[in-house]
């Protein structure tokens, strides 16, 4: 029986969410729902594999896949797909599995798309709708001409679903062979990772070029305090230098979804809105009312974010 | 030995107009419905690609001999003659109907066409391409070529390592900035926080006007028809509609109209 697989690094990166979008595509296509656990194992594994209609658990541990090694990473994965008539294997879109996903394809010679959002499967057909133009389109691919393929999906809009009927998984472990891998790219000097990420913040506060200049980057700090927040960023300022790398949001920065995203002087270009369009609540304050940040936020205030910053401020705080 | 660096470069719509265009409502999808048609919208080279060129740029200038070859799928003319105005040694053209491609088949052509070469000991590419923004072909082309992948740098830096040469790569991580050290051959992709490339000096435009675009099909590169063949086909494209149900909250001052977004906000236990 062919194979759709949902591939996590142990149980993190939407394996919830991904595992019920692979969960529909297998029943599209008369597949085997399989679920590839790479490196660590969580206790729960085969309860979570169960909820959510896996029909088996594939176990992929090594001395070498304690932490993330890209090298290591590509070969198990090959190894592991030549054991078995894969038909589909998903990957939740995580900043390694940008490389490793491509990689893998190349590898064992299989197709690959990223950036999908949504992958259906009608007639036999997979087909991955994916963002481009940095979100101002969509696009659809038909994956056909391979018999393999490696799509990565972005979690962040899917919501994770438990199947109708629970299933109680095979669990097993892999066989893997990498004595004979060696990382061939060796880490110097790694910054380190100072304090909590806007990743994982339940209420973000976000400044664009609206703020005028560096200076007033100190006010979406002040009301990100004041809220128990974390501040964030357009990549437009960040690359003026106003703010951290480390704070950007959207395309090519962190993909968030906050309890509550503030959005001040940020315009709302699709390339920014990749990284907050899954926040429960979106608050935009702009001088244009006409910005499209507005199309996209439950409340939005029409005004200088430099006058409404500080009146926020005080708002919480009184 | 000079180091040979080959950078690769993609034409795409201008990411910013279509952008404009998008934001006003007004992108336009053609009649096969999957194609921009918008002639008024630009093509240049990935800014992406460009930031690749300025950090090939940037290594010479750091005093390493090296050659710097430019290469495109496609009939990109305009962008090889941009690359050759800003010093490029050798503009090189991959002569290929695009539109018949994917990310797969295009691959194969600059790993062909590295290997024809006599291979590079430094492959650099921009992070992703603007227009669809996959990012899989420096992947791919790591595996075809058996080169390493380094991604998403911020600065590459080569130093001559007995025979050969050792690259130092900052990338840009989710947890900050990471330094790897890699032997050559290797590929590297380049993100925005290079920094800004640099423009063509009139004397790279005058130049440049000389410089011969060298053209090579996939037949040269001995690629097969099959080879090329696509595994992923793009059938669709549309603008994603937003919903758009924003409330505007309004008051006399600023102070009053925070005071009814913090009251709406707790009001929803949004905030506490």
């Amino acid at each position: 029986m062919s194979r759709v697989v949902v591939c996590t690094w142990g149980t993190s990166g939407g394996a919830e969410e991904l595992l019920t979008l692979g969960r529909g595509v297998a029943n599209g296509l008369g597949a085997e729902l399989a679920w590839a656990v790479v490196g660590p194992m969580a206790e729960d594994l085969t309860a979570i594999a169960g909820r959510y209609g896996v029909a088996v658990v594939d176990r992929l541990t090594d001395s070498k896949l304690v932490s993330f090694a890209g090298d290591v990473a590509v070969e198990a994965l090959a190894q592991y797909a030549r054991q078995h008539e894969l038909r589909l294997l998903l990957v939740p879109q995580t900043f390694e599995a940008r490389t490793t996903a491509p990689r893998l394809a190349a590898r064992i010679d299989a197709g690959v798309v990223m950036n999908g959002i949504a992958v259906g499967a009608e007639s036999g057909e997979i087909a991955v709708t994916a963002s481009a133009f940095g979100g101002d389109t969509r696009v659809v691919y038909v994956l056909s001409g391979a018999s393999r393929y490696v799509v990565g999906v972005s979690t962040s809009a899917l919501t994770a679903e438990a199947a109708p009927a629970p299933t109680t998984p095979a669990v097993r472990d892999v066989a893997l062979d990498l004595g004979a891998i060696a990382e061939r790219v060796q880490i110097v000097a790694r910054s380190e990772a100072a304090g909590p990420r806007i990743e994982e913040a339940d209420i973000i506060v976000a400044g664009g070029r609206g703020l005028g200049a560096k200076e007033n980057y100190r006010l979406i700090h002040e009301l990100a305090e004041a809220l128990g927040g974390m501040a964030a960023a357009s990549r437009p300022i960040v690359d003026e230098g106003w703010a951290e790398p480390a704070r950007q949001v959207g395309l090519t920065g962190k993909i968030t979804r906050p309890a509550l995203y503030i959005a001040a002087g940020i315009s709302g270009a699709s390339q920014h809105m990749v990284g907050c369009a899954a926040a429960k609540t979106l608050v935009a304050i702009n001088r244009d009312p006409d910005a499209a940040i507005f199309r996209y936020a439950r409340y939005g205030i029409v005004g200088d974010c430099l006058e409404i910053l500080p009146a926020l401020v005080r708002a919480v705080k009184g | 030995m000079a180091l040979r660096i080959v950078v690769c470069a993609k034409e795409v719509l201008d990411p910013d107009a279509v952008n404009n265009y998008a934001l006003e409502g007004k992108l336009v999808i053609g009649d096969d419905g999957k194609s921009l048609t918008q002639s008024s919208i630009p093509r240049l080279m990935n800014a992406y690609d460009e930031q690749a060129i300025e950090a090939a740029l940037r290594v010479r200038e750091a005093g390493v001999v090296c050659t710097i070859t430019v290469v495109s799928v496609g009939d990109p003319g305009e962008i090889l003659k941009h690359a050759a105005s800003l010093g490029v040694d050798e503009p090189v053209a991959i002569q290929a109907d695009t539109t018949r491609l994917d990310h797969h088949g295009v691959a194969h052509l600059l790993a062909a066409f590295v290997r024809s070469r006599g291979g590079a000991d430094l492959v650099l590419c921009g992070r992703q391409a603007s227009d669809d923004d996959q990012g899989v072909v420096p992947a791919l082309l790591g595996e075809h070529l058996g080169m390493p992948v380094v991604t998403i740098a911020r600065s590459v830096e080569v130093a001559a390592a007995g025979e050969g040469f050792s690259v130092r790569v900052v990338r840009v991580t989710p947890d900050g900035d990471e330094t790897v050290a890699v032997g050559a051959p290797a590929i590297v992709t380049i993100s925005n926080e290079l920094g800004q490339a640099r423009y063509p000096t009139m004397a790279g435009r005058m130049a440049a006007r000389k410089k011969k675009i060298t053209s090579v099909t996939a037949g040269d590169l001995g690629v097969a028809a099959a080879a090329l063949a696509p595994r992923v086909s793009l059938v669709k494209q549309f603008v994603p509609t937003v919903k758009g149900s924003c409330e505007v909250l309004t008051g006399a001052t600023p102070a009053e109209a925070a005071a009814v977004l913090i009251a709406r906000l707790r009001a929803e236990s949004v905030l506490r």
